[in-house]
């Protein structure tokens, strides 16, 4: 379950972060289509954190406990404060900040699944 | 609160002829509110559970994970506030360089004294370098914000378009 769910929350950041790449190369802002890319990750990262919380007596050690807990609550924060940042600041490098924040999801779900995967 | 509004020529209103306006967010420093964001939260939440569920296991560790994680709440509000938060940034950005070069070389000089991890340890190494590349960003902004401040004629944050 954490592991396909991983896998999908690293698809949807993928795309979040090249769709805003796109849109910065191109000097596009945010628009509705980015914004439901954003939508559909934050629900997958919803759902992650929910399984997440309730599978938590998989992992064994206490300290590898605490890294998970943290990603998996600051995960969901990301997407809905860089898309308030690119609405508020309407530049080129707002549509950057989606791009790093969406990379960063990225990074810290695969470093989530590294965690669970290593008590299976 | 009021949201300025890019006027007609592009030009931000930030940068207002007077320059008593150091807004730090807007152009390239939007990238840096969202990278320390992210390393805050995640400093922040990993340190809250370390020193509430098994503080004794490593207790330098853990003091030292939370005066990081506070520095770099710190120094993202300075970001995204500028104004009199400039100041205040470029000593939280300075403090994190520090930390980060000293915590580094503890951490391989006397990796005992380090049970645990922390943010700084071997240079931020667990969390790609960012740590140690960050404050170096964050400082060149604040310097750039200040100057701008100073000379309202430049530009900030780059060319825009």
């Amino acid at each position: 379950m954490i592991a396909w769910l991983t896998y999908v929350v690293v698809g949807l950041s993928l795309v979040h972060c090249l769709g805003a790449i796109w849109y910065a190369a191109r000097d596009r802002l945010i628009d509705d289509r980015l914004l439901l890319v954003a939508a559909l990750l934050e629900l997958a990262l919803v759902v992650l954190l929910v399984t997440g919380l309730l599978g938590l007596g998989h992992i064994d050690d206490s300290a590898e406990r605490a890294t998970f807990i943290a990603y998996l609550v600051s995960l969901p924060v990301i997407p809905p404060g860089t898309a308030f940042l690119a609405i508020k600041e309407k530049s080129r490098w707002a549509m950057g900040s989606i791009a790093v924040g969406a990379f960063a999801v990225g990074v810290m779900s695969v470093r989530l699944l590294q965690i669970w995967m290593s008590y299976d | 609160m009021t949201e300025p509004t890019p006027g007609p020529d592009g030009v931000d209103p930030a940068a207002r002829p007077d320059g008593t306006d150091r807004r730090a967010l807007g152009g390239p420093g939007v990238l840096l509110v969202v990278v320390y964001g992210v390393l805050a939260l995640a400093a922040t939440g990993r340190s809250v559970l370390q020193i509430t569920e098994y503080f004794s296991r490593a207790p330098l560790s853990y003091v030292l994970s939370a005066f990081a994680a506070l520095v770099y709440v710190l120094a993202t509000w300075c970001l995204a506030r500028g104004g009199a938060w400039v100041r205040v940034g470029i000593a939280a950005c300075a403090v994190e360089l520090v930390g980060v070069l000293v915590v580094g070389l503890a951490s391989v000089v006397a990796a005992s004294a380090f049970p645990d991890k922390t943010v700084w340890s071997h240079f931020g190494q667990g969390y790609g370098f960012v740590p140690l590349v960050l404050p170096v960003l964050g400082l060149l902004w604040f310097r750039r914000v200040e100057k701008a401040a100073v000379s309202p004629q430049r530009v900030r944050g780059g060319a825009p378009g």
